[in-house]
């Protein structure tokens, strides 16, 4: 069961339009950390993903597990937000 | 038609891709009634959603974001009806008057099919470049850029997208190394605005220089290493961005009838027909296409009208 969810976004971004499309399709509700307007985030969605780059998806489980979705990548977001 | 095949989810016209030739295209068809699926693995708008810029699409003076054009051409198709779903097709059949889809919705039908799965930006495929791949090694200015606020990036290539998406890298990078195999093949407008971002100090362009190897250390990118007048050269860097051309979308065609070309383009004829029946091409993905957003447009809309008299037994295929 999904917790919470945390999308690390830039504006120019369309992969990240995408995940936060796919994600209001299925009705899921999700904070948004803009690293334009947030750029001191930045290192947290670095070291969260390991990667530079946006979309970075972190789903927090009601066991507090978390799992990290680098990019728009559907064969992974699908199951860890069902 | 066994009960098996009834069960599946049949369309009218099942269009492969969301960009604007796919957009564009069932704009036209919805319009008309024409019950139609959009399949998008990635991006909806594709490469031009994720362009920073576009300034030669007609009816936008200024230019227009990449991704607003996008956005633009996807609320037009969805007024008309047109649904877009999130998922990929793996596969296609030739069942007579229906083509059967494999998608990772499960499997469809459809009287007709239009292939609009455009292109992706090639690799240069030098070592280091996997290795680092989203940790130095980027294809996409617009999503990653912002990581190299006041970093040194290298940029390879010589085309208008290399050339427009360094002009994009200076709002965040200090300084930009244009590494150019060859000569710089950007539009005339493109390349007089870098000259402006030359003359700042902005950018460096480095004509006749292969990219080699991509330096790391500790998991990052520290330096690329060309050849330029057969001596090698290092760039000290903090990323690399690479668009040195583009890769047709076509794997998945290739068990199939569809006559793809040496690079892996879609064959069509002057209805941009393909050669399984019932089956079209518009766009990037189309063998001898322009990779202009206005003409994946156009042939978009081409593409729409000539399946409508597919549909209506009006048209003839050249091939088959």
């Amino acid at each position: 069961m999904v917790k919470n969810i945390t999308i690390f976004t830039t504006n120019t971004c369309a992969y990240c339009q995408m995940v936060k499309k796919y994600l209001g399709a299925k009705g899921m509700s999700y904070e948004e950390v803009n690293l334009d307007d947030h750029p001191h985030r930045q290192a947290e969605a670095l070291e969260m993903s390991g990667a530079m780059t946006v979309p970075v998806t972190v789903v927090t489980k009601t066991d507090d597990s978390q799992e990290v979705i680098v990019g728009y990548n559907l064969a992974r977001l699908a199951p860890a937000v069902a | 038609m066994s009960d098996e095949a009834k069960d599946i989810p049949k369309h009218d016209v099942i269009i492969i891709g969301a960009g604007p030739a796919a957009l564009a295209a069932a704009i036209y068809t919805t319009r008309e009634d024409i019950d139609t699926l959009l399949f998008e693995r990635g991006v909806v708008g594709g490469l031009a959603a994720v362009t920073d810029m576009i300034d030669n699409y007609p009816g936008f003076p200024d230019g227009v974001d990449g991704i607003k054009l996008a956005d633009e051409l996807r609320k037009q198709a969805e007024r008309f009806g047109a649904v877009i779903e999130l998922g990929e097709v793996t596969a296609i059949h030739d069942e007579g008057k229906l083509k059967r889809l494999e998608t990772t919705s499960g499997d469809m039908h459809a009287r007709a099919v239009l292939i609009a799965t455009g292109s992706d930006y090639k690799k240069i495929g030098v070592p280091g470049e996997q290795e680092y791949y989203a940790r130095g090694v980027h294809y996409c200015a617009t999503c990653d850029g912002a990581f190299y606020r006041d970093k040194r990036l290298v940029v390879v290539g010589g085309g208008n997208s290399a050339v427009q998406e360094a002009i994009f890298l200076t709002r965040f990078a200090t300084h930009i190394d244009l590494l150019v195999r060859s000569t710089i093949k950007a539009s005339d407008v493109l390349e007089h605005e870098l000259d402006e971002y030359v003359k700042q100090g902005k950018v460096t362009v480095h004509l006749g220089t292969t990219t080699d190897e991509i330096i790391g250390k500790d998991k990052f990118v520290t330096k690329v290493i060309g050849t330029k007048d057969g001596k090698k050269v290092d760039f000290k860097t903090d990323g690399v961005f690479v668009f040195v051309g583009l890769m047709p979308n076509s794997q998945f065609l290739k068990p199939t009838p569809v006559k793809l070309d040496e690079i892996g383009f879609v064959i069509t004829d002057q209805h941009l027909h393909t050669t399984m029946r019932g089956v079209f091409a518009a766009g990037d993905i189309r063998s001898g296409a322009t990779m202009q957003i206005a003409s994946a447009a156009g042939e978009g809309a081409t593409a729409a009208l000539k399946i409508r008299e597919y549909l209506e037994g009006r048209l003839h295929p050249v091939q088959n």
